[in-house]
């Protein structure tokens, strides 16, 4: 697997690519995709010998976004992609192409209520069948929050030398101290 | 007189559907499957799933990151170490807390005692399936070996939760270390024992040579990882692929074999034991002094927003952590990835139009742990 060639090949599908640090995410690239690129980009992967990790749903504002993880059998490639649902909660299916994320989108189908178009079987997996409209893990007002809320921050730039913010250090100890109590 | 059902025009007229499970011994454990059958062949199969679901990543979202370490040991009883190191690697990552070595050596040794065990446990239950019954006597024997070590440093004898951020809770004695040495030594002797008694049997022979077959697409298409895989010929293991841990600094083999059958998986877990023997006795004669828990671990632990991912190697294959963190000490999202999960997917392609007591061989060899596949 040329890795650059792939790469090239996502541009012409998704809308951004990011390079991301595996030592402190655990991922290499994080690709956002537009719902209707979700099964041709399966597809490509699958081309270039990726396997499927996982396949889940997360719940936030605008709308519940579908997570797919891919890796590599033979080099350290760990490819986080994600999609939107539509105002209807749909999206495509992708267990056509990677059988394995048929159970993956039943179970998406039964904790967050994601209906993924065109799937073979969407019956509930994990939860019982009369428990089908529960979707337990959606969020409840309050604790729904919003994308930018749950996306990494750009690292903050270096902390000034001490000598300089000593006033204000002083203020700020005892909040400090509180959040990052020892054990 | 046997019916002769090639010559009806349509053989479906024929086909019973008969449940197995979610009572039944080789499912090991509450989950069923629909058989459609046509005579003894099944020719489809749909598990269903969700009986032990205890709704774990919901309970995670409700309470402060560490104290979802106990429940993690919950998912999979057998290989309930390991579950630990994973979260607790997602969480030292993900907070940037510095792990003694003293400490990351323990907790390799006792993994790895973890993953014997589990091996062993598979060994037996697997061949009581397929009709064997004196196997498992032995194999039970020399697990209670590893149960007892575990138990004088863990407190606990299965489902274990001795990893913390940071560390492990309590230091290893030089009993641990006199009777870890003693069972390697106990362990290695009995191989060649269950070599002349069970691999060349041939019965043992018949039952999984040729039986279940995958291949490196297929488990590609569904996921499959660990020593299924390893059965097909990748060397795709999470301690070598992305290594974490200190798992680079020991000398250790990744056993493959080429065909993918159950017969494959059935010796690369055999062969998986001995490696991690080497790999304990390694670390034994490395271990370092000094604490075995990181100073400053801060009681409240904040994760700085963003998603992060840790996977490690458990007994039945690839386990990853995801977690979808606000910048608070409680998660927004977390997603377990579970092996069995994966590789339970494969059986409606797996054992298409096999015999019914060929899917018992396959569905061994899966070495399935329900509980981390309903969590």
């Amino acid at each position: 697997m040329d890795i650059n060639q792939v790469k090239k090949q996502w541009q012409t599908l998704s809308t951004t690519i990011e390079d991301i640090d595996y030592a402190v995410s655990g991922h290499d690239y994080n690709i956002c995709l537009e719902r209707d690129k979700v099964r041709d980009f399966a597809t490509l992967m699958l081309e270039e010998g990726f396997y499927l990790v996982d396949l889940m749903a997360v719940h936030v504002t605008p709308a519940i976004e579908v997570v797919y993880q891919f890796a590599h059998f033979e080099t350290r490639c760990r490819v986080l992609a994600r999609a939107f649902v539509d105002d209807n909660s749909e999206i495509a299916t992708i267990a056509d192409i990677y059988q394995g994320a048929n159970w993956h989108e039943r179970e998406a189908r039964d904790l967050h209520g994601v209906v993924f178009v065109d799937h073979p079987y969407l019956f509930p997996l994990i939860l019982a069948e009369e428990d089908v409209d529960l979707k337990p893990l959606l969020k409840k007002e309050g604790t729904l929050k919003d994308i930018d809320a749950v996306r990494r921050k750009p690292p903050e730039p270096a902390p000034e030398p001490k000598t300089k913010v000593k006033p204000e250090g002083a203020e700020a100890k005892p909040e400090a101290a509180k959040s990052q109590e020892q054990s | 007189m046997a019916m002769d059902v090639e010559t009806l025009e349509d053989s479906r007229h024929h086909r019973y559907v008969l449940n197995m499970g979610p009572q039944h011994p080789s499912t090991h454990g509450v989950l069923r499957i629909l058989l459609e059958l046509e005579g003894e062949y099944a020719m489809e199969l749909l598990p269903v799933l969700g009986y032990g679901h205890r709704c774990h990543e919901k309970i995670a979202e409700h309470k402060p990151v560490k104290s979802f370490m106990p429940n993690t040991a919950r998912m999979d009883y057998l290989g309930a170490l390991i579950y630990n190191h994973g979260y607790a690697h997602l969480l030292e990552k993900a907070a940037g807390v510095e792990v003694p070595e003293r400490a990351e050596y323990i907790r390799v040794i006792t993994s790895e005692l973890n993953r014997i065990q589990s091996h062993l446990l598979w060994y037996g239950a697997y061949l009581l399936d397929l009709g064997a019954f004196t196997p498992i006597m032995y194999a039970f024997d020399d697990r209670e070996h590893i149960l007892d070590i575990l138990e004088d440093v863990t407190g606990s004898r299965l489902t274990y939760c001795y990893f913390r951020v940071g560390g492990v809770s309590k230091d290893i004695d030089d009993k641990f270390v006199t009777s870890t040495r003693a069972f390697i030594k106990r362990l290695r002797s009995r191989f060649p024992m269950y070599e002349d008694l069970v691999n060349g049997n041939i019965i043992l022979q018949k039952r999984l040579n040729d039986v279940g077959e995958l291949t490196p697409q297929l488990c590609a298409r569904y996921g499959v990882t660990g020593p299924l895989l390893r059965g097909t010929g990748v060397d795709y293991d999470m301690r070598r692929a992305e290594p974490y841990s200190i798992y680079p600094q020991f000398d250790f083999e990744i056993p493959t074999e080429t065909k993918g059958d159950c017969m494959a998986s059935f010796l690369v877990r055999f062969r998986e034991m001995e490696q991690s023997l080497r790999i304990i006795e390694q670390a034994l004669d490395g271990l370092p002094e000094g604490p075995v828990m990181a100073a400053k671990v801060p009681k409240k632990l904040k994760i700085p927003a963003g998603d992060y991912n840790a996977s490690v190697e458990a007994p039945r294959g690839e386990l990853s952590y995801y977690l979808v963190s606000d910048g608070s000490d409680v998660p927004y999202r977390l997603k377990v990835r579970t092996p069995s999960y994966s590789n339970l997917s494969v059986v409606p392609e797996m054992c298409q139009g096999m015999l019914l007591s060929d899917v018992v061989s396959a569905m061994g060899a899966l070495d399935l742990v329900i509980p981390e596949i309903d969590r």
